[in-house]
C-alpha cells in the first residue's frame, strides 16, 4: 500500500506552474529518492505534503490522510533543506521543543533524547548552543529532530547537503538502518551517487512534472547506464554536451 | 487539548529562553537602571511637590519603555521565523498553525510581563526609598492594568508582523498606541463636531483603535488619589481580553493564508 501519494498534483505561484500534473507513490518501507534541477518543484512538492500549502488541484496524501491535518503530521519526520534552528537553544532544549509540540512527555523525550544524540553523533555537544554549531552538526540536530517522534514517514530535504564524507557514510547507514524498521523515507537531492546507493526507487522531476521513475534496477538496466545518464536525458542534457561541459 | 496546552508550554518557554540567551534581558535591566539611578540621586532640596515630578518622570520611562519592550518582542517572532526559516520545522511538527500563533503570543506576553516586573520592581523601589510609600492599592491595580495594555499591544505587534514589514509595523502601532493614549478619551466629543465624512472615522476609529487611557493609572499615582473601584478594574481587564482575542483572530486568519 502506498504511504506516499500524489495524485495529478497541480501548484501554481501566479503565472509560475511550480508543480504540474505531478503523480507518484512511495511504498511503505521503502526510501524513494526525490531528484530533479533546481527549480523543478522538489520542495513546493515537499511542502504540500507537509501541509505547508495546498495543490491547487490534484491529491496528495500521507498514509491515506491529508497532511493539512495536525494528526496526520504526527507520522511525519520531516528535515528542512536550510538547517537554521533557534540559535541561541541547546541541543537539549531545542529537542524539548519539538518534543512538546509532538505531545511527547519530558520522559519520553529524555529516552529518546539519549537514543538520538549518539545516533546522530553529537554525543559532547548536547549543553552546546546552535550558534556555536557548524554547518554539518546542525545538519546532525536536523535528523535528530526529525526522528524525535519516532514517526512512520521520513521526508528529507536535501539531507546530504554539508556533511562531510564520514558523516554522509553515518547518515547513509541510519536511513538504511531506519528503512529496515519499516520505515518509508522520500528524500530530495541532487546528490545522485547517494541516491543511488541507498534508494529502492527514484523520481525525477522536470518542470514540475514526474519525467521518470521507476526502481534503482530499473535505472541501472542492462549495466550500461547509472542514474547520472537517465537523470541528464530526462533533463534533456546529453551526455556529449555533459562532458563538453 | 493536553497535548495543544503542552505544545503552547514548549513555544513560551522558547520565548523566555530566547529573551535571556539573546541578552535582550541586559536591556531590560539597563533600562531599569536608567529607570531608577538618575531620579534616586536626585534630591529635591525641599521643593514643594518635587516628588510628584520625579514621580511622573518615572512612571512616563515605565510606560515607554515596557511598551517598546513589548513591542519588540512581539513585531520580531514571525519575521524572525519565515527570515530563519524556523517556521517550517515548527509547522511540521503536528501543531496546528493557531496553537503556534497563541504559543508564540503566549511566549512573548509572558516575555514582556517578566520585563514589566523589573520596571515596576524599580519603580516601586525609588517610591518606597524616596517617598517612603513602598506597595499601595493603586499600585497593584496600575500594574495588573499595565499588563492588560501589555497584553493588547503584544497581540498588535505580532498580528502586524504578519502582514506588514517590521519597520512599518513598528512604526504604526506606536502611533495608534500613543495616539489613542493621548486622543482616545477626546474621540467622541471631537467627532460630534465634525462634518459626516470625519465624524463617521473618528467613530470607527473609537471603536476599532484600542483604547490605550483605559490603563493608564499614572495620575492616580503621582497624585496619591484613591484606588479605582476593583470592578472597573476588572471591566477594562475583561475589555483587554476581549481585545487581544480578536486582535489574535485577525492574526490566525492571516497566518493561516500565509505562504511560506
Amino acid at each position: 500500500m502506498a504511504v506516499i501519494q500524489l495524485e495529478s498534483v497541480v501548484k501554481s505561484f501566479g503565472s509560475v506552474k511550480a508543480v504540474n500534473d505531478l503523480s507518484f507513490e512511495v511504498g511503505g518501507g521503502e526510501i524513494t529518492g526525490f531528484l530533479g534541477a533546481n527549480g523543478a518543484g522538489k520542495t513546493t512538492a515537499i511542502k504540500m505534503l507537509l501541509g505547508f500549502i495546498r495543490p491547487d488541484s490534484g491529491r496528495v496524501l500521507v498514509k491515506g490522510r491529508d497532511p493539512q491535518l495536525a494528526e496526520t503530521r504526527r507520522l511525519i519526520g520531516f528535515m528542512p533543506e536550510t538547517a537554521h534552528y533557534y540559535p541561541y537553544l541547546k541541543v537539549h532544549e531545542l529537542l524539548n521543543l519539538y518534543g512538546g509540540l509532538c505531545g511527547m512527555s519530558k520522559a519520553e523525550i529524555a529516552v529518546r533524547f539519549s537514543e538520538l544524540i549518539v545516533k546522530v553523533g553529537l554525543t559532547g555537544a548536547e549543553n552546546r548552543q546552535l550558534k556555536t554549531f557548524s554547518k554539518g552538526m546542525l545538519q546532525r540536530v536536523g535528523i535528530a529532530q526529525a526522528l524525535l517522534h519516532d514517526p512512520a514517514v521520513y521526508i528529507l530535504d536535501e539531507p546530504f547537503t554539508g556533511l562531510d564524507p564520514l558523516a554522509r557514510i553515518q547518515f547513509r547507514d541510519l536511513l538504511l538502518a531506519e528503512k529496515k524498521a519499516g520505515k518509508t523515507i522520500l528524500f530530495s537531492s541532487h546528490e545522485l551517487s547517494e541516491a543511488e546507493l541507498i534508494c529502492d526507487n527514484v523520481v525525477i522531476l522536470k518542470e514540475g512534472r514526474a519525467v521518470w521513475s521507476g526502481t534503482t534496477a530499473e535505472v541501472a538496466g542492462d549495466g550500461t547506464q547509472n542514474l547520472e545518464r537517465v537523470f541528464l536525458r530526462m533533463l534533456g542534457v546529453a551526455h556529449e554536451e555533459k562532458e563538453a561541459l | 487539548m493536553k497535548i495543544a496546552l503542552c505544545q503552547i508550554r514548549a513555544l513560551i518557554k522558547l520565548s523566555l529562553l530566547e529573551l535571556y540567551r539573546r541578552k535582550d534581558i541586559v536591556v531590560v535591566l539597563i533600562l531599569g537602571a536608567v529607570l531608577l539611578l538618575p531620579l534616586s540621586f536626585v534630591t529635591p532640596f525641599g521643593m514643594s511637590g518635587a516628588g510628584i515630578y520625579f514621580n511622573e518622570i518615572a512612571l512616563v520611562m515605565v510606560w515607554l519603555f515596557s511598551i517598546l519592550i513589548a513591542l519588540g518582542v512581539s513585531s520580531r517572532i514571525f519575521p524572525h521565523e519565515f527570515e530563519k526559516r524556523t517556521i517550517y520545522a515548527l509547522l511540521a511538527k503536528p501543531a496546528s498553525r493557531s496553537v503556534v500563533l497563541i504559543g508564540r503570543y503566549l511566549g512573548a506576553l509572558t516575555a514582556a510581563i517578566s520585563a514589566l516586573c523589573i520596571f515596576y520592581a524599580a519603580y516601586t523601589l525609588l517610591c518606597g526609598c524616596k517617598q517612603g510609600v513602598w506597595l499601595s492599592e493603586v499600585l497593584l491595580q496600575a500594574f495588573i492594568l499595565h499588563v492588560g495594555l501589555i497584553a493588547i499591544i503584544v497581540a498588535l505587534g505580532i498580528m502586524g508582523s504578519l502582514i506588514m514589514t517590521s519597520s512599518a509595523n513598528v512604526t504604526l502601532t506606536l502611533l495608534i498606541v500613543f495616539g489613542m493614549l493621548f486622543f482616545g478619551g477626546r474621540l467622541p466629543a471631537l467627532a460630534a463636531t465634525q462634518s459626516l465624512f470625519a465624524k463617521t472615522i473618528l467613530y470607527t476609529a473609537n471603536v476599532v483603535a484600542p483604547h490605550v487611557e483605559f490603563f493608564d493609572m499614572r495620575q492616580r499615582l503621582v497624585h496619591e488619589w484613591s484606588a479605582v473601584s476593583w470592578l472597573v478594574c476588572a471591566a477594562v481587564m475583561a475589555y483587554a481580553v476581549l481585545y487581544s482575542a480578536a486582535v489574535l483572530l485577525l492574526a490566525d486568519f492571516f497566518l493561516r493564508r500565509k505562504r511560506f
